[in-house]
Formats: structure tokens, C-alpha cells, sequence
């Protein structure tokens, strides 16, 4: 038997050059029996942990694995030849990093600049294969890169290490004696280390050069060792690898000529072949076993390092963590801690103890902290913050005041968070308000070092749109038929393609094309692009982190990424704190503060969700801007569920989700909550029948959360731990959608064969499939609905400061705008316009003769900008006295008086809208610089103005609708109101009150046309189906259009601005009320009327012609609904 | 369609499109969704000119006073032609019928200003404004007829001036005060009250150059004097204009009204006579049947039908330049003897495939390709093609080994050769994107027989994972 180790592969983590995934490549290495496998992809360490973890499932499923060699191909500007680098120990794997680390800090984004002293420098306990390049290979591979990031570079442009960059290039061409040089010389700086690698790529000269490079290696001293160069793994990614290259240089396939290898050897081989093909030269195979075999380093070398800061000295962390959680205790539970706490509490600090992560809870502790309380310090007031996902599973982290949610209350259990059969760290991911984010950024930095501190990486993947559309760019076909691909009109994936070409006739070469690009671009799907800096995850090392991964600059300066992202982090057990951002939190926060300010009332995140009135407006479906249950399907579920807890709200937030939907667990617990359905568990044939009462219990026997479902796969199912580990995983992440499958016959199976009913086994894995998608965990669904309860609790005691919070939080939810404001003004809240007299950026609160009055801000105003109302509001002192003093004080462009004029924020000069605007024009057009000042014209010529013709109250709405997107003074529809009347069209109210409400209401069955304006199209998963929010001057009406009607009146649903919906009214027994559709007409004309109506255009008037002369602000009517697909 | 800020967006439509609610600039992801059956083109701004260039130059046949008003509009001066063509009215409904019936939407109108016209042309289709009444019958149009920006535009209607009767009445200082005095102006013109003169296109040059002869004439050297005088007076115009001519035809017309034209093409722009007139004697003195003067000719026309820019011909000290330019001469006087198709140049291309490694063009054609041999060819290593490359490889019956061993013996057109060197496989890999289904992969073998002949053969198809019979070609020889 011949033994081989492939130590030259280049993965697809070299970015668009190679044509395999780690995983393939190791189930490959696994399957050809190779004694090692090394990745060393182009100057890069981001793909070695991807290996690593396909070896971990293959030693799960207890498959036989390789030794993994970890290493980095360098490639140098200097013109020395490619080296491999593999390092022997730890410590020689942290000098690569710092090598690769410096290469990058001193590029641009995305690549890295090494010379060979670089290499030099840190070369110790590094082992070295020189790759020299085939000389036919004669094109330049790399063009210098076009902008320093180290300033100092750019500036001297002297280059690299002594290397100016005209000569930044990849070696490409090197004689036999440069390389002997070289070899030599590394031999002499590195005894022992050094390699010659040589490869065999059928170019017709293969033995004499090999016969060549044999006589340097010798007359070098050092080894010659054999390598495949392997770019893709299996023979058939020729075609891909060809496909990559191309997209790398902007070329079609047509135009790459000898870009693209000659043939399709380098994929990996047979160690039998591989002896054949070296047969002059079997010391070179033996070489790779003894290259291997000096190998130590592993990436299980790496894990747990956490910082140690948050330990004070005498203490170890352990004990800290115990103090701190028993102070948490005692302060949460008011000095009476319960038997049952203390039991949990310290049943996890054992765990944590035994685990040895207690660093880890108290690094997150100190960034928590430092939020609510160490900021203050520094004079800012405190940032909200709460921890969301599976952290709220753990007493110790309630007690640390990490997580808002006591999970002994909730019976939540610890063993969801950490684990001792999982080998992952445990992941807390903690949001914060969205705009004070970065200041958490920043103490992180100052806390912990940039040389400790840096950003996880995300893999940017090809996704199926881009692969299709880089896929056909390089088969020459045009952005068009990119386009129709892209967006499925050619069948989605392949599955309908064959049968179009069928169709078209087989030997049309233009859709044999077509379907080879197709066929490309699916396995293009799901390769790494190019590496992204994570929003917030942090990585923290307490030894310098770039000695456990290498380190790039990101965007932002003084800004670091690793190269590996959250799974590679969680495989390697590095320490990682997502530093999330919620906008919501940013808006509790404004509301809590207006409410102090404004009604001296302090309210805090952690209330008690006890209060009735609140849950009763939920059960009404009073939710805009109530976080996550403000969509309309959550709005029509709301009636249905009444939740009357918190628990209630839980299920409420989890269960409006792709998981239970797609298992089709919503209607059942719906019956059951009811009463309509007796609550059982299913149970096996045999074995205990109620096995899943435990599991089940808190929904009524129907699972409903992700831990549900994994509970079912080991209780029901029989998964071992392992198994179920798998499966988790496979549910998590989406480089490994595939494999999911694997796991459905396993599951289904199992279940069916235990006896239960094949049809609720098979929902269960459908639901579990839904969680891949989104997934939706118990605790992470109780976070959460604590900010149900806030939210809501500020909307029903505070209405003003909620809807005043929301718009200065915007944008985040479903809502525009308009809505919030409407919803505010029916509670009752006074909204008064912009003015700029009263106005501040943000909008504000007033005290006015009706309560709290919510005064909209000029953020509200599109096209003014904080610039300028920082100006204006400084120049305003007590108040502008007229127009003039206006003018002279805040000497503000033209454009901004316009645009001030335009939105008709005047009102308080008693200024009518068109004349001011007619005055505003004759102001000088330039911004009036310093120097100029003086000659600013302020006493222009007295103008004799005849009067403007008066401007109708429906322009005056139109012009609101366009400047700010809605209109305080009327709806639009009020216009159209007696054009639909004499159609016999009804209004939102008629059709959408509640069947007790005074005046005639629609019945559920009843034939109505319903004329509106569309406020929200959404289009929730993949159902097809599409919901309509449509306004008129009465209130909004709920259409739901079933997908063949969508179909057919698909032009009307997607472009319609104002629609007349005929349908048939739907009030369900909790009146929940919808139109569903039978026909739309698509009405948009009718809003030109509303500017037109005064002006008679005479003869023909085309349509074409009015499109194009009319200004863009024209041209949008009314607001862009908010879409969502 | 259009690339606009990095979307696609919709840039014309048809009458259909238009009629289910599709608009101009909108994104084309929007239509789309709209209608998933969409057909779009991409659209192409060159073109359009083009086109409406060339109806332009249509349109010279009513006026030489045509201007372009683009992107699709044209403005016609027809001061003084109407009565040619039976009156203002006729004149229109003539223009506009002629352009509907060759396919074009048009709407057209007449006025004596070319704003008023424009204006009403969008508004008030086929309507011709008599002298004088500009006022009144612009005023109820929109003010968007008058083609402002769109920011003007906006403004009067946000002022509630919505026609150009409301407009007109305002102060024309007010006016000038917000909108400055060029859209005062336009306005002017709208109302008749001021014209600017259309400003014509100016018309593509014309090289043409022709000499008439009072008596026939028929030697030939008479005849290469005046070709030799007209070329003169060509290449003069040409220099005014900094171009060369890459196509010269001669036209000569016989006294008995036979009319015989030469062309002669260049490969790059040219203005010496001399070189002009030799190329006509080469092409001339290859003509099968000989040009026939018959009783003479009394016109010779000479004319550039094709001219690019060109720099100055300076003479060039650089010897280099000036062999080149010398090649080039020769070139275009072997084309213009034998026909550009059979004076040839190879040229590299860039691709592994062997037989597709160079191709035969036009030489005249050929200079302007990228690619160069110097960057084909790699130093510092034994020639890896034959000399002489088959036109088509050529079948051999071989003595091989499987799987991919080189052959020991084969036999080629009847010859045996026993094989005693070898070097390879060089393995060539087919271009799979550009064939229907796959094509074996070639191992080439550059092989010596006992003769010292050597040649380079291939295996086509890797044993087993492509054929299980793979054959043998002989391709090409080595010197």
C-alpha cells in the first residue's frame, strides 16, 4: 500500500481560485486514504477551520478521517516564488499569523503584502516547501493593488520591504537557477525545513523537469517532496475552476484562452497514481509521509483563552463568577433566594466550573456593565440592553444581569445553553440600542486592546442570483437572459429548465449554453466570495489574538476582522460576544426618557408583565409599533391567541414563524388554546406513552420551539446525542443545507417505526426545517417578549411619547410614517406640523391644551438635512418674528428655504405655502460663503406681486403626501370620496369595524368594494399568497389575495398605488376581519386628478409625453408602500 | 432598458407596454414583477441618434435647414419652401404621412416660431399656427410644453401657473428674478414674440471630387494625370479636416453613357495622391477586362467613400516606423492586385487548443488585433510545437500501452516508424464551453523514429475515463 500526503491544496477560500469546498476536499482526502491532508490556500488561514470541522462530523459519525495539516500557500510581491507554510507547533502557528497578519495590515482590504523578509522574520518553527512556477505559465497573475490602507505606503510609494511597486507582481516566471538560490539560501537560515515541491501537470516536459528540479534539490541539500498543486477535488470541477478563474479576471470563457489551465489534472489523485506519476522519483512521495509526520500542530491547540481582566486580583475567576451571581441573586429575589433557585444556581456554576469557562461569563458581565452602569462615568446616560437567544436559558446569566428573563419562572433549562456533550462554547449574544452601539464598540477596544479585540468575519457566499449572474457573464450571455435566470422565469434551479429546453428542441446550442451556465452557477452557490467584518461579533483572546488567527483591517479605521466566522469560531472554542443592535431598544429608550422628561415618570426595562389593560389592547390588535407583533399576521393572530401573560406573549412572538407554520402546528394549538381540541400527548407503541409529556407540556402538546423539535429527535426519534448534535448543526448553518436531508429519513423513520402516526412525524421534520430557516428558540422568543410587554405598556400609558420614540427611531418596523402617525392621532394624540418656529430635528413633545402633543421634527421632511436645522434652530433664539429675520438670521441656501417653503413649515409666520415658496425663489442660489457675507442681498427690490391663484386644499395634501410622505390635514381618498361613492365603493370603515360597532357594518360573507391606498404589500414565505393594507380617510382595510389571484392581477398588485379591491368580506368569530379579493383594479390615475383638476390639457394627451417632463418628486404621488417579500 | 445608477430601468416603450401601465424609468425589476413575460432590449443612445441623424438628412429634401433637437425631436425651418410643396398644411400632412408610412410614430406641428412649433407639436398634433396667433394658442397649453427644466416646472406648478396663458401673464421681471432670462426667453418664443435661429446641422463631409472633360478623353496617361490632379484635390479636403481615406472609388463615365467605378481599399487612413494614384494603377493594370475606353470619357469622379482621422504625415526619421510604413504600402498594393482575401497575415491566438493557436486574416485587417506572438512564445524552452502542424490530424495505426503510455511503433501513410525517444504526455484539454457534448482530451507525444524523423502525435481520449479504445493522430512534424 502506498502512502501519500497532499500538502498543496488550494481550496475555494483562496477567493475564485479554487473549485472545491474544504469539506469536499476532506471527505476526498478521506475517501483516497491519504495519510495527511494539507489546505494552503493563498495567503490566507479561512478555510483550514472548515476542514477541521468536516473531519469532527466524519469522527462523530465514526468514519474514518485524516490527519489535517494546517498551513497557508504564501504568495510574495517581491518576485519570490510561492512558498508553502505549515507550522510544526503552536507557536510556530502563531508566528504564521503574525506573518500573515503584517501582509495584510499593510494592504488594501482583501490582500496581503509579504515579502521574503517578512517571511524571514518570522520563519522559526515553520516548515517550508518553495513551489516553483512552470515557466509556460507567462501571464501575470496579480495587478498591483490600486490604494495603500497604510498611509505611510501610499504616501512614499517606495512599496514593500525595499520593493517599489512597479515591480508588485506574483512570480511567474523564475529560472532554475534563481530557485537554486533561493532554496539554498532558506536551507542555510532554516536547516531541516526546507522543501522543494514539485508537481506533475502533464505539460509534455513534466520528467525532464522533474529530473531537473531532483539535480537543484541535491546540489541544494534539501528534499524534494511531491505535490498535486490540487485546485478542485474530483476531475469534474474543471469546468467550475475554469468558470472561477474567469470571473476573478472580468473575462468570458471565450476570451480567457491560456488563463485557464490546459487540462484538468489538478485535482487530487490516488496515492497509486500519484506514485505513478512520480515514479522517477519515489523519495519525493516518501517525503509528504515524513513532511506529515513533523507535523504537531492542531487547531484543538487554540481553544479557551479568555480575557482575564474581569477578575480582580486574589480571586480566581471561578469565585468571582459565584460572588457576582450570588449578589445578582440576592438583588433580584430581594434578599429571599428560594431553595429552588439556590439548587439551579448552583448546579450551572458547577458546570461552569467544570467547563472552565467562568471568564467567559464575567467578560460579558463587564461589557453588560459597562453599559448600564460604567458608562455613566464618563457623563453619558446608561445604554439599554438586554441578552437575547439561548443565553436566557441560564439562571447565572439572569443573575449577572446579562438577560432580563428569570428562566427559573420561565422553567427554562440551562442544559440548552451549555452542554457537556457539546464541545461548543457557549454563545451569548447581548443587543444594545442601535444608535449607541458603537460606543459599546469602543469600550471593548479600550477594555481589551486592539492587539485582544477584533471583529469575527462573515463569508460573503454566492448566492444563487450573483452565481447566475456571474456564471453567465463569463459564458458571454447578456445582463438579460442574467436577469430572467436570476429572478426564476426559467425555472427555478434546473428542475424546470430541462423541461423548457424539451421543449425548445434539444439541440439548440443556445440553450445547451443555458444550461450549462445553470449548472455552473449551482455550484458556484454557496463559495466564499470575499470576507466581510460581522456587525457585532466580537472575538477576545487573553494572549494577543493575531497569534491564534490572522488579523485584516477592516473598513473603518483602526478596525480589525479575523479571517474566520461565528461557526469557525464556535469550532475552534475562541471566546465570542455578539455585540448586537436592536432598534427597538433605542426606541424604549427615547420613550422612557420623553416620559421622564415630559410626565416625571421613571420606567425601567425590568417591569413586571403583570398589567391587564395592556394585554387587553394586544388582544384587540392595538400593535403598531408594538415590537414583533406588528405585522398583520401577528396583528390577526393576536385576537385569536388573547394572551393574558407573558408566557402567552412568547408563544405568540415564536409562533408566527416558518417553523410551526410550515409544520402546520399553528392551527392545532390554536384549537387546543380554545378549548375546540382535547390537549393529548402522541405516544409510541411501546415505551413509556407519555414520554412527550414533558417535552410538550407548556404548549398544549404541540411543538412550537426549536428545542421542542430537537427534544422530539432524541426522546422520540432515539437521536443520540451526537446525532442530534448533527442535526442542530445542520438546521443552524447554511453551508451545510444539504445535508439536512440526511437526517429526514433517520427522523421520520424512527418515529414511524416506534409507532407514531407517520403524518405527525413528518410535520415535526418540516417544522424543523422551517427552523433552519429562521430559527426561533424558547428563551430567545421569552427575551423578546419581555420587549413585547415594554413596548406595548409605553403604547398604551404613553401614547404620544411611543409614536414620538418610534418616528425618531426610524427606520425599523413595518410601519411608515403615515401609519404611526395615524395610529397616534387615534389615541388620541395631538400632531402638530412642522414649523420652523417649534420644530427641533427630532420630533418632540408639548404640553397643549389636550395633553401631550407630539410636534413632528424636520426629519420628517425629505430632502432637508440635519446641517441645516442645526443652523436654523441656532439662529431662532426665542422665535423668528416673520420671514425676514428669518432669512437674515439663519442665512440658510436656497435649496433649504425651498424645500422649508415646500413643506409648508411656515405656519406660524402666518405665511401662506405658495406665496412664500413664490418668494423664497427670488433668494440668491448660492450658499453664501463668510468672505461673501456681507454682500448677502438682504433687502431685495420691492416687488409689486399680483396675486397667485389660491392653492386648492387637495394640492395642499398632495404636497404634504410628497414632502413628508403623509398629510396632517386630510387624506387623499377624501378627495376622490364622491367620485367612488358614485361608484358604489365603501369605505375602510364600513368594512373593517368590529361587528359591535354603532353605525352599519359589513357581515362576514358580504360583497364589498373597497377603494384605498396601498399602505403595505407583504408577501410572507414562499406561500404565494399576498397581503394588502389598504388607507382611505376612514381607516385601513386587511385584503388578502389567494395566489391565483395573484397571478392574474399580478400588475395591478405590484405597481398599484391606489387599488379598488372587490371582495368578499371574512370576519372570523374573534373578528378578525379581511377582504379577500376578487378582483383589483388598479385606480393610480385617479391621484393626478387631485393636482390636475383645475387645468383643462387640451386634445391629446399622451402618456408617455407627461412621463417624461414631469420632476421626479412629481412623478411619486404618494409614498412607495412598504413591501415585504 | 438603461443602466441608471447601477439598476436597470426602463428607457422606451411601445404602444403596448405603455398601454399595461409600464413607465420610462422605471426600474426593470419593478416591470418585471409586473409582467414576468416583459420582452426588453437594451437600448442603445448611438442608434437612436443614428437614426434620427438619418431622418434628418431624409427630411434635407424639404429644407436644407433641419436641426436636431434631441433625444427624438426635429425642428425644420421651412421658411420659404412651403410653396414648393403646396402650402404650410400640405408641407406637414406631406412629412408626417411620409414618416408614418415608413413605420415612424410622429407627431409634428407648425408655427412661426420653433418653440410655439415644438410645443405644439406634443400638444396639438398636425396643427398649423398661423402668423400672429402664437398667443392664443399656446396659452392653454401646459407649461410643461415649453420644456423646462424639471425643476422650473415644478416651481409653476407649485405656484399654480399651470398653463402657459398664467405663466405669461406674471411680470417678466418677476419672471427673470426666479427663473433667470434664458427661460423668459423660451417663453418669448413660444408666445411668437422672438425667434432664435434653428441652428442646422452641418453636413457630413463630402469627398468628392470630379473633373468633366469638353472632349473625351482616352489615353492613359491622360487618364492618370487627371486621376493624379483629382486625388490632389481630395487629399487637400481631407488634410482640412485631419482625415485619411480608407476607401477611394473612381468613377468613370463614357462618352456613350457607361458608367464603370474601381474602388480601392487601405489598410490604414491615407492622403499622399501618389500613393492614391498607384494603388489605382495596380488595380487597374490586374483588371481581367481591361478599362475600355470606348470613345472616351468625359467625367471622372473620384470620391472617398470611407475616411478616418489621421494623424499628419510627417516624415519619420524612426527607420523602423518607416519600413513599417513601407510594409504597409505593399500590403495594400498586393490587395488592391489580388483582392484583400488573399494577401494574409497570421495572427496568435489565445488558446491551448493547437490547430486553433493561429489564424489566417486579411492582412489589411489584421494590424488591429490585441494579441502578439511575443507573448505566445516562452523562452528558455524546447519547442513545444512541430514546425508543420497538419491541417488535419492524420490517423495512425499505433503499438501502445494502456493506459497512457507512448507508442512504441505506429504507421503513418503507409510508413512504419519505430519510436526510439519520447517525451510527454502533454495533456491538452478541449475547450468544453464551445462543444455540444464532450471531447476527448489529447495526450501529446513528441516521439523520434529510428530514422531521426520526429514527430507529435496524440492519444485522443484518456483511456478508460473517456474511451475504452482510445486512437492515434499524427499531428504535426518537428525539423
Amino acid at each position: 500500500m502506498t502512502a501519500y500526503a497532499e500538502i498543496g491544496v488550494t481550496t475555494n477560500f483562496s477567493f475564485l481560485r479554487g473549485a472545491s469546498h474544504p469539506r469536499e476536499f476532506a471527505h476526498a482526502a478521506a475517501l483516497l486514504g491519504y495519510a495527511a491532508i494539507g489546505i494552503a490556500d493563498r495567503n490566507t488561514l479561512a478555510g483550514v477551520v472548515r476542514m477541521y470541522s468536516a473531519f469532527e462530523e466524519l469522527k462523530e459519525k465514526g468514519e474514518p478521517v485524516t490527519k489535517q495539516l494546517v498551513g497557508c500557500r504564501l504568495v510574495f510581491v517581491d518576485g519570490t516564488p510561492d512558498i508553502l507554510a505549515y507550522p510544526t507547533d503552536r507557536k510556530a502557528y502563531g508566528r504564521l499569523c503574525r506573518l500573515l497578519s503584517a501582509g495584510k495590515l499593510r494592504a488594501p482590504k482583501g490582500e496581503c503584502l509579504l515579502t521574503l523578509d517578512d517571511l524571514l522574520k518570522w520563519q522559526d518553527g515553520l516548515l517550508l516547501v518553495v513551489m516553483p512556477p512552470h515557466p509556460s505559465r507567462t501571464v501575470i497573475d496579480t495587478a498591483p493593488p490600486k490604494r495603500f490602507w497604510n498611509k505611510d505606503l501610499a504616501l512614499k510609494d517606495e512599496g514593500v520591504g525595499g520593493v517599489s511597486l512597479e515591480k508588485y507582481k506574483t512570480n511567474t516566471q523564475c529560472s532554475f537557477e534563481e530557485v537554486q538560490v533561493l532554496v539554498g539560501k532558506l536551507a542555510a537560515i532554516a536547516p531541516g525545513r526546507i522543501w522543494l515541491g514539485v508537481s506533475m501537470p502533464h505539460r509534455g516536459d513534466d520528467q525532464r523537469r522533474l529530473l531537473k528540479w531532483k539535480q537543484i534539490a541535491r546540489r541544494a541539500g534539501v528534499p524534494l517532496i511531491a505535490t498535486n498543486d490540487a485546485l478542485y477535488h474530483i476531475a469534474e470541477r474543471r469546468e467550475l475552476q475554469d468558470v472561477v478563474t474567469c470571473i476573478r479576471k472580468g473575462v468570458t470563457l471565450n476570451e480567457a484562452g491560456r488563463l485557464l489551465e490546459a487540462n484538468g489534472e489538478r485535482h487530487l489523485k490516488t496515492p497509486v497514481e500519484m506514485t505513478a506519476l512520480f515514479a522517477a522519483a519515489p523519495e519525493a512521495m516518501a517525503e509528504t509521509i515524513r513532511f506529515a509526520n513533523r507535523i504537531a500542530f492542531t487547531l484543538e491547540d487554540l481553544k479557551y483563552n479568555y480575557p482575564h481582566e474581569p477578575v480582580p486580583p486574589g480571586k480566581t475567576a471561578q469565585q468571582h463568577l459565584e460572588d457576582l451571581s450570588w449578589e445578582g441573586a440576592l438583588r433580584r429575589y430581594h434578599g429571599v433566594v428560594s431553595d429552588e433557585v439556590r439548587k439551579i444556581l448552583k448546579k450551572e456554576l458547577e458546570l461552569i466550573r467544570k467547563l472552565e469557562i467562568a471568564e467567559y461569563f464575567l467578560t460579558v458581565h463587564d461589557i453588560v456593565s459597562f453599559a448600564r452602569e460604567g458608562i455613566k462615568k464618563e457623563g453619558v446616560p446608561p445604554i439599554l440592553c438586554q441578552g437575547r437567544g439561548s443565553a436566557a436559558n441560564s439562571a447565572v446569566c439572569y443573575m449577572l444581569g446579562i438577560t432580563s428573563i428569570d428562566p427559573v419562572q420561565m422553567d427554562l433549562l440551562f442544559e440548552r445553553f451549555v452542554s457537556e456533550e457539546r464541545k461548543e462554547p457557549p454563545d451569548i449574544d447581548v443587543d444594545f440600542e442601535h444608535e449607541r452601539r458603537e460606543e459599546v464598540i469602543q469600550y471593548v477596544y479600550r477594555r481589551y486592546g486592539h492587539h485582544r479585540a477584533a471583529l469575527a468575519a462573515t463569508v460573503i457566499h454566492y448566492r444563487p442570483r450573483s452565481a447566475i449572474r456571474e456564471t453567465c457573464k463569463v459564458f458571454g450571455l447578456t445582463e438579460d437572459i442574467a436577469a430572467d435566470l436570476a429572478s426564476g422565469v426559467w425555472g427555478s434551479w434546473g428542475s424546470n429548465l430541462s423541461e423548457a429546453q424539451v421543449r425548445q428542441g434539444q439541440h439548440n446550442p443556445f440553450n445547451v449554453l443555458i444550461a450549462r451556465a445553470v449548472k455552473v452557477a449551482n455550484e458556484l452557490i454557496g463559495f466564499p466570495r470575499h470576507l466581510s467584518q460581522h456587525v457585532g461579533g466580537f472575538v477576545l483572546t487573553d494572549d494577543r489574538l493575531d497569534e491564534f488567527v490572522p488579523v485584516s483591517p477592516a473598513t473603518m479605521e483602526d478596525r480589525h476582522f479575523i479571517e474566520w466566522d461565528k461557526d469557525d469560531i464556535d469550532a475552534v472554542r475562541m471566546m465570542k460576544v455578539d455585540v448586537l443592535a436592536l432598534g427597538m431598544l433605542t426606541c424604549i429608550r427615547k420613550a422612557f426618557d420623553l416620559v421622564q422628561t415630559h410626565e416625571n415618570k421613571t420606567l425601567a426595562l425590568n417591569m413586571q408583565a403583570v398589567d391587564p389593560a395592556v394585554y387587553e389592547m394586544l388582544q384587540k390588535a392595538d400593535a403598531i409599533g408594538v415590537f414583533q407583533v406588528e405585522s398583520r399576521a401577528q396583528m390577526s393572530m393576536l385576537p385569536r391567541m388573547k394572551p393574558k401573560n407573558l408566557y402567552d406573549l412568547v408563544i405568540e412572538v415564536a409562533i408566527v414563524r416558518p417553523g410551526p407554520i410550515q409544520g402546520g402546528m399553528v392551527h392545532p394549538y390554536m384549537r387546543r388554546r380554545a378549548g375546540e381540541e382535547p390537549v393529548d400527548y402522541p405516544s409510541p407503541k411501546d415505551g413509556d406513552p407519555n414520554e412527550l409529556h414533558g417535552v410538550l407540556n407548556k404548549t398544549l402538546g404541540i411543538p412550537l420551539f426549536q428545542e421542542q423539535a430537537m427534544k422530539l429527535a432524541m426522546v422520540a426519534a432515539k437521536f443520540s446525542p451526537s446525532e442530534a448534535n448533527g442535526l442542530r448543526r445542520a438546521m443552524a448553518t447554511f453551508r451545510n443545507l444539504g445535508t439536512i436531508n440526511t437526517f429526514r429519513d433517520k427522523f421520520v423513520g424512527r418515529m414511524v417505526e416506534r409507532g407514531y402516526e407517520q403524518d405527525f412525524a413528518e410535520r415535526c421534520f418540516k417544522q424543523i426545517e422551517g427552523f433552519g430557516s429562521y430559527g426561533f428558540p424558547e428563551s430567545h422568543a421569552a427575551s423578546f417578549a419581555l420587549l413585547v410587554y415594554v413596548s406595548a405598556y409605553i403604547k398604551k400609558y404613553h401614547p404620544a411619547a411611543f409614536a414620538c420614540a418610534l418616528l425618531n427611531s426610524q427606520p425599523m418596523g413595518f410601519y411608515a410614517p403615515a401609519e404611526i402617525v395615524r395610529d397616534a392621532r387615534e389615541h388620541a394624540v395631538e400632531v402638530l406640523p412642522v414649523d420652523v418656529n417649534d420644530s427641533e430635528w427630532d420630533n418632540t413633545l408639548e404640553h397643549s391644551p389636550h395633553g401631550l402633543a407630539l410636534r413632528l421634527g424636520f426629519r420628517q421632511i425629505d430632502g432637508f438635512s440635519e446641517k441645516w436645522c442645526k443652523i436654523l434652530v441656532g439662529a431662532r433664539g426665542n422665535r423668528f418674528s416673520g420671514i425676514e429675520s428669518l432669512a437674515r438670521k439663519a442665512r440658510l441656501p436656497k435649496r433649504a428655504m425651498i424645500i422649508l417653503a415646500e413643506a409648508d413649515c411656515f405656519q406660524s409666520l402666518n405665511k401662506d405655502r405658495r406665496e412664500i415658496l413664490w418668494e423664497v425663489r427670488r433668494l440668491a442660489d448660492t450658499e453664501t460663503l463668510p468672505l461673501f457675507a456681507a454682500q448677502y442681498v438682504e433687502e431685495q427690490p420691492e416687488e409689486e406681486i399680483a396675486a397667485l391663484p389660491t392653492m386648492p386644499l387637495s394640492e395642499h395634501v398632495l404636497a404634504d403626501y410628497q414632502m413628508q410622505r403623509f398629510s396632517l390635514r386630510a387624506h387623499l381618498m377624501a378627495f376622490l370620496r364622491d367620485l367612488f361613492r358614485k361608484e358604489g365603493i365603501d369605505d375602510c370603515r364600513y368594512i373593517s369595524s368590529p361587528a359591535d360597532h354603532p353605525f352599519p357594518v359589513s357581515r362576514d360573507g358580504e360583497k364589498v368594494r373597497c377603494a384605498g391606498i396601498v399602505l403595505t404589500r407583504q408577501m410572507p414565505g414562499d406561500a404565494g399568497v399576498v397581503f394588502i393594507t389598504l388607507s382611505d380617510e376612514t381607516g385601513i382595510a386587511n385584503v388578502v389575495v389567494w395566489p391565483k389571484l395573484v397571478k392574474e392581477f399580478r400588475r395591478e398588485i405590484m405597481s398599484g398605488r391606489l387599488l379598488v379591491v372587490e371582495g368578499m368580506v371574512q370576519r372570523s368569530k374573534e373578528d378578525v376581519i379581511h377582504l379577500v379579493a376578487e378582483r383589483i383594479i388598479d385606480r393610480t390615475a385617479e391621484l393626478e386628478r387631485l393636482s390636475e383638476d383645475d387645468i383643462e390639457v387640451p386634445s391629446f394627451r399622451s402618456q408617455a409625453a407627461k412621463h417624461l417632463n414631469r420632476h421626479p418628486r412629481n412623478v411619486r404621488v404618494v409614498p412607495k408602500s412598504r413591501d415585504f417579500h | 432598458m438603461t443602466k441608471e445608477k447601477n439598476a436597470l430601468r426602463l428607457s422606451a416603450l411601445d404602444r403596448k407596454a405603455t398601454s399595461l401601465g409600464l413607465s420610462i424609468g422605471q426600474p426593470l425589476a419593478n416591470a418585471r414583477a409586473m409582467l414576468p413575460e416583459l420582452k426588453v432590449m437594451a437600448a442603445n443612445d448611438g442608434a437612436d441618434h443614428k437614426l434620427l441623424e438619418r431622418i434628418a438628412d431624409w427630411c434635407d429634401r424639404f429644407t436644407p435647414f433641419v436641426a436636431l433637437d434631441p433625444p427624438r425631436a426635429l425642428l425644420l425651418d421651412v421658411t420659404g419652401a412651403t410653396h414648393l410643396f403646396g402650402g404650410e398644411k400640405a408641407l406637414l400632412d406631406r412629412i408626417m404621412g411620409a414618416l408614418r408610412a415608413q413605420g415612424f410614430v410622429v407627431r409634428g406641428a407648425l408655427a412661426g416660431t420653433s418653440m410655439a412649433a415644438r410645443a405644439c407639436a406634443r400638444h396639438r398634433d398636425g396643427f398649423v399656427v398661423t402668423p400672429g396667433q402664437e398667443m392664443a394658442v399656446a396659452a392653454p397649453l401646459p407649461i410643461e410644453a415649453l420644456f423646462l427644466d424639471p425643476v422650473t416646472t415644478h416651481a409653476f406648478r407649485r405656484a399654480g401657473l399651470k398653463t402657459i396663458g398664467q405663466v405669461a401673464n406674471r411680470d417678466r421681471r418677476e419672471l427673470t428674478a426666479r427663473f433667470g432670462s434664458a427661460m423668459v426667453f423660451t417663453l418669448e418664443t413660444a408666445l411668437g414674440k422672438t425667434e432664435k435661429p434653428i441652428s442646422p446641422r452641418i453636413p457630413l463631409p463630402d469627398y468628392r471630387t470630379e473633373q468633366n472633360f469638353p472632349e473625351p478623353i482616352a489615353t492613359e496617361e491622360v487618364i492618370r494625370a487627371s486621376l493624379v490632379s483629382l486625388a490632389e484635390t481630395l487629399c487637400d479636403a481631407l488634410e482640412q479636416r485631419g482625415e485619411g481615406a480608407r476607401r477611394l472609388e473612381a468613377a468613370f463615365f463614357r462618352a456613350d453613357g457607361a458608367v464603370m467605378r474601381i474602388a480601392v481599399e487601405t489598410g490604414s487612413p491615407t492622403r499622399e495622391p501618389k500613393i492614391i494614384e498607384r494603388l489605382f494603377r495596380e488595380k487597374l493594370d490586374a483588371l481581367a477586362d481591361p478599362l475600355d475606353p470606348g470613345f472616351g470619357f468625359d467625367l471622372i469622379r473620384l470620391s472617398a467613400s470611407r475616411a478616418e482621422r489621421c494623424e499628419s504625415a510627417l516624415a519619420d526619421f524612426n527607420a523602423d516606423l518607416n519600413a513599417e510604413r513601407e510594409i504597409r504600402f505593399l500590403v495594400d498594393r498586393l490587395s488592391a492586385r489580388f483582392g484583400a482575401h488573399r494577401v494574409l497575415a497570421f495572427r496568435p491566438n489565445d488558446t491551448h487548443i493547437p490547430e486553433a493557436a493561429g489564424a489566417a486574416l486579411p492582412a489589411q485587417e489584421a494590424r488591429g488585433t490585441k494579441s502578439s506572438w511575443a507573448s505566445m512564445r516562452c523562452s528558455a524552452e524546447a519547442p513545444r510545437r512541430p514546425l508543420r502542424l497538419l491541417a488535419k490530424p492524420e490517423e495512425v495505426e499505433t503499438i501502445a500501452a494502456v493506459p497512457s503510455s507512448p507508442p512504441r511503433r505506429f504507421r503513418w501513410r503507409r510508413v512504419q516508424h519505430d519510436v526510439v525517444l519520447v517525451e510527454g504526455p502533454e495533456r491538452i484539454a478541449m475547450e468544453w464551453w464551445r462543444h455540444l457534448s464532450p471531447q476527448p482530451t489529447r495526450d501529446y507525444f513528441r516521439v523520434e523514429d529510428s530514422n531521426g524523423n520526429r514527430f507529435w502525435l496524440y492519444r485522443d481520449g484518456l483511456y478508460l475515463r473517456e474511451t475504452g479504445n482510445p486512437r492515434w493522430y499524427l499531428h504535426g512534424m518537428f525539423a
